[in-house]
C-alpha cells in the first residue's frame, strides 16, 4: 500500500500562467527509496514542496495513508509525518546545529527524554561533531549545513523522508555515508525515501527513478530486487 | 515550554536588534513610572483636599453686592460702605443643620483693663468693629474704643507655627485665658494672676450698648511670631495682634444679651457631611435669614493656591506620559514590524518545520514579554530613584508660575480695591502651596505600569501575529531561494 499517492496533481505558481505539473499521477511506498530526477526548473522541487506539505495543489489531490493533505492538520504532517531536507537547507542560520535539530524534536513533540544528546548522536551519524554541532548554523560550511538538514529531517522519526539534492555539496566519502543512511532507513527501517538529484551514484541506490520533464513524470526504472 | 526557552535563547543571540527596542521601551516605561509615580501622589493628594476644602464653609460678604447697595443708597454722592454683619445667634442657628457633620464658632470682643498697658498704646484704641464705619459721613457718637481683644477659640496660629505656648497651658476651662509674652512681661502679669476686662455689647440699630465684663484666669502665656498688624488693617493697640487675649468660646459668648447683636463677633466654619450639599445647606441658610450680601461659599481661592501647583505637576505627567505611550508605541510597531521583516525567513524555516502559526506567535511575543520585564525591572528601579527629583523640580516651577501669575492678577486689582479694611474679609487666601510632594511607588502605580508594560509587548506581539498569518511558509521559502 502507498503511503502516498498523487492523484492528478496540476500545479501553477501564483501569478504565473504556466503549469508547471500537469496531471501527475504518482505512488509511494513505506521501504523504498525513489529518486526524482528532471532538468533544472523541471518542477523537482516544486513536486517536494506539495508533497511536504507547504503548497497546496491546485488541481488533484496528494493522499497521505489515504488522507488528503488539503483536509488534515499540514502542520502536524510535517511536524511529525515527513522530515524536509531542503535544497537551500533552511535552518535557523543563527542557532547552533545541535539547537535547529533540538528544536525540531521539541516542535515534533518527540517522546525522546534527552533530546540535546540524541540531537549529538544524530549529528554524529551524518559526519558533524560536538564541536561544530555547537557551532551557529552560519559559520558552517555548506556541506555541514546539508548534513544538519538530514540530521534535522530524521530527528523526528517521519514516515516520509525527501530530499532536494542532499548530497549536492557533499565529498564522495560523505555522500556514500549518507546514502547508506537512506538505504537502511527504507529498507531496514521501512520509511519512505525520495530524493531530488542530478547524481548518478544516488540514481544508483534508488528502487525506483521517476523523471520529470515539461510538467510530466515518467517512471523509468522500476527496481525489483527488492 | 521549549517556546519560551527558545525565546529567551533568541533575546541573547539578538542582541543588537533587542537591545534597540529594550532602549525604547525602558524609556517609555521610566517615563510612565515617573508620570503615573506624580500623577497618583497628586491624585491622592488633590481628593484630600477637595474632600476637606469642598466640605468646609465659610460666609463671606459678596462686596459686590456691597458696593452696589452702598450705590444705591448713596444720597449726596458719597458711598457709606458698611461691611454686612451675622448675628451672632444667626451663626449658632446656622450650625443647626443636617447638611453639617460639625460645626467650630470662634468668637472676640474688644476690651479694656484700666491697669493692663497694651502693647502700642501711643496708637490709641479701636472700635470693636471691623469695618470701615463712616467714610463721609457721621453718625454722632464715637463708638467705644478698645486697647485689648478677647478671642475665643482662635487657636489656628498654634498649629500653623506662628504661635507657640512660652509657659503654662492653653486655656481649655471656661475663663481661662493666655496672653502673649509682649503684653505679659510689659505688664508683669503671671500665670494665675487673675484680669478684670470691660467690654460692651451693643444693638447695632437702636444705637444702644450694655457693658460687659469678664474675669479671666492666665493660665499660661504664648510667644508670637505673627504679624503685628494684619496687612492693610488700622494700626492701632486694638488691632495689634499682641494685645490678643485667648480663650474659651464658652467665656466669649457668656456676656451675649438678648437683643444686642454687636459687641460680640462670632464666626463659624461649617463643615459639610458632603460637599455635595453645599447648595443645599445654602438655600436653608438663606431661608433661616442669612443676608442675601453673603456668599456661602467653600474656599476655592485657598483650595487652589494650595493645590494649583499640584494639579499642574499632575497635568504636565499625564500629557507627558501620553505623549510618550504615543510616540514610544509608533516607535515600537515600526521597530517590531522591521524586525519581523528581518526574521521572515526563521519564521519560514519553523514553519516548514510544522510550528503552528499561534506558536511562532507566542514565541515572538515571549520575546518582547522578556524584553519588557527586563525594561520594567530597570524602569521601575530608575523611575523611582529619578520621579522625586522631577518632581521637586516641576513642583518648584509650578508654584513659581502660578505666583507669578497671581502677582499680575494683584497687580490689575488693585487699582480698584481702596475700600481700606474692608477688604480684610475678602482679602487674597494666606495658604500656602504644597511644597513637598512626597512621591513613593505604590502597588497601583505599579500595576499600571505593569498593564502599559503589558500592552507595549502586546502592541509588539501583535503585529508580528499579524504579519505572520500573512506569510506562507512556502512563499518566504521560495523567495529566500
Ligand atoms: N515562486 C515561484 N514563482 C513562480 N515560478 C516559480 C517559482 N518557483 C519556481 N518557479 C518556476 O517553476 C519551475 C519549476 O521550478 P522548480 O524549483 O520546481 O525546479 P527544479 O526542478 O527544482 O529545478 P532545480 O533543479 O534547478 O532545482 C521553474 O520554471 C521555475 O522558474
Ligand atoms: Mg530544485
Amino acid at each position: 500500500m502507498s503511503v502516498l499517492s498523487l492523484k492528478g496533481v496540476t500545479y501553477q505558481y501564483e501569478g504565473t500562467k504556466k503549469n508547471v505539473l500537469k496531471n501527475i499521477n504518482a505512488e509511494f511506498e513505506a521501504g523504498k527509496v525513489y529518486t526524482i530526477i528532471g532538468k533544472s526548473g523541471s518542477g523537482k522541487s516544486t513536486m517536494l514542496s506539495l508533497i511536504a506539505g507547504l503548497d497546496k495543489c491546485k488541481d488533484g489531490t496528494i493522499l497521505y495513508n489515504d488522507a488528503d493533505l488539503k483536509t488534515i492538520d499540514r502542520d502536524v504532517y510535517r511536524a511529525k509525518n515527513i522530515g524536509v531536507i531542503f535544497q537551500a537547507y533552511n535552518l535557523i542560520t543563527n542557532a547552533t546545529a545541535v539547537e535547529n535539530i533540538v528544536l525540531s524534536m521539541e516542535i515534533s513533540n518527540s517522546s525522546v527524554k534527552n533530546k540535546t544528546d540524541f540531537a549529538y548522536e544524530l549529528l554524529e551519524k551524518v559526519g558533524i561533531n560536538r564541536e561544530t554541532a555547537n557551532r551557529r548554523v552560519l559559520k558552517l560550511s555548506g556541506g555541514e549545513q546539508q548534513r544538519v538538514g538530514i540530521a534535522r529531517a530524521l530527528s523526528h522519526h517521519p514516515d516520509i523522508i525527501i530530499a532536494d539534492e542532499p548530497t549536492g555539496n557533499l565529498d564522495r566519502d560523505t555522500e556514500a555515508e549518507i546514502l547508506k543512511i537512506f538505504t537502511s532507513l527504507a529498507h531496514d527501517e521501512g520509511k519512505c525515501v525520495i530524493i531530488v538529484t542530478h547524481s548518478k551514484k544516488v540514481t544508483l541506490i534508488a528502487d525506483t527513478i521517476i523523471g520529470i520533464s515539461n510538467g510530466k513524470i515518467t517512471v523509468f526504472k522500476e527496481n525489483t530486487k527488492n | 515550554m521549549y517556546i519560551l526557552k527558545n525565546a529567551f535563547r533568541n533575546v541573547l543571540r539578538n542582541g543588537g536588534r533587542n537591545l534597540l527596542i529594550g532602549a525604547i521601551i525602558l524609556a517609555v516605561i521610566v517615563t510612565s513610572v515617573i508620570a503615573l509615580m506624580i500623577s497618583n501622589t497628586a491624585s491622592g493628594i488633590i481628593d484630600d483636599y477637595k474632600s476637606r476644602f469642598g466640605s468646609q464653609v465659610q460666609l463671606k460678604p459678596n462686596m459686590d453686592k456691597v458696593r452696589k447697595e452702598a450705590q444705591e443708597k448713596s444720597t449726596n454722592g458719597l458711598m457709606r460702605i458698611a461691611t454686612p454683619t451675622i448675628p451672632s445667634d444667626q451663626y449658632i442657628a446656622f450650625g443647626e443643620s443636617d447638611y453639617l457633620q460639625k460645626s467650630e464658632y470662634t468668637a472676640s470682643t474688644g476690651v479694656n483693663n484700666d491697669k493692663i498697658t497694651a502693647i502700642a498704646a501711643d496708637k490709641g484704641g479701636g472700635s470693636g468693629m471691623m469695618m470701615a464705619g463712616n467714610i463721609g459721613g457721621s453718625s454722632g457718637n464715637k463708638p467705644t474704643q478698645f486697647m485689648m481683644s478677647l478671642r475665643g477659640n482662635q487657636f489656628t496660629d498654634f498649629t500653623e507655627g506662628t504661635r507657640k505656648l512660652a509657659q503654662g497651658k492653653m486655656p481649655s476651662k471656661k475663663n481661662e485665658a493666655i496672653v502673649s509674652t509682649d503684653l505679659a512681661e510689659a505688664n508683669k502679669i503671671r500665670i494665675g494672676d487673675k484680669l478684670s476686662l470691660q467690654g460692651e455689647v451693643k444693638n447695632s440699630e437702636k444705637g444702644t450698648t450694655a457693658a460687659t465684663s469678664y474675669e479671666v484666669t492666665v493660665v499660661g502665656t504664648y510667644y508670637d511670631a505673627t504679624e503685628e498688624y494684619a496687612e492693610g488693617a488700622m494700626e492701632n493697640a486694638y488691632t495689634n495682634r499682641r494685645n490678643e487675649i485667648l480663650t474659651t468660646y464658652e467665656t466669649v459668648i457668656q456676656q451675649l444679651k438678648p437683643n444686642m447683636d454687636g459687641g460680640i463677633r462670632i464666626n463659624a466654619t461649617y463643615y459639610l457631611k458632603e460637599p455635595g450639599m453645599l447648595d443645599a445647606f445654602a438655600k436653608e441658610l438663606y431661608a433661616k435669614g442669612l443676608d442675601e450680601k453673603f456668599d456661602v461659599a467653600t474656599d476655592e481661592e485657598s483650595y487652589n493656591k494650595i493645590v494649583g501647583p499640584v494639579e499642574g505637576l499632575k497635568g504636565i505627567s499625564v500629557t507627558f506620559m501620553i505623549v510618550v505611550l504615543i510616540f514610544g508605541g509608533i516607535i515600537i510597531v515600526l521597530l517590531s514590524s522591521m524586525a519581523i521583516r528581518e526574521r521572515k525567513y526563521e519564521i519560514g524555516v519553523l514553519r516548514a518545520m510544522g510550528m503552528k502559526k499561534w506558536k511562532v506567535a507566542l514565541g515572538l511575543w515571549s520575546e518582547m514579554l522578556i524584553i519588557t520585564s527586563l525594561c520594567l525591572v530597570f524602569g521601575l528601579g530608575i523611575g523611582s530613584a529619578a520621579a522625586q527629583p522631577i518632581t521637586d523640580t516641576l513642583l518648584a516651577q509650578q508654584i513659581e508660575s502660578a505666583e507669578l501669575e497671581a502677582e499680575e492678577q494683584a497687580q490689575q486689582n488693585s487699582g480698584g480695591m481702596m475700600m481700606g479694611p474692608i477688604s480684610m474679609s475678602n482679602s487674597a487666601s494666606s495658604a500656602e502651596p504644597l511644597r513637598n510632594l512626597d512621591i513613593s511607588l505604590g502597588s497601583d502605580t505599579a500595576l499600571q505600569i505593569i498593564g502599559i508594560a503589558l500592552l507595549l509587548a502586546s502592541i509588539a506581539g501583535l503585529i508580528s501575529i499579524s504579519r505572520i498569518t500573512k506569510y506562507e511558509p512556502i512563499k518566504i521559502l521560495m523567495e529566500r531561494n
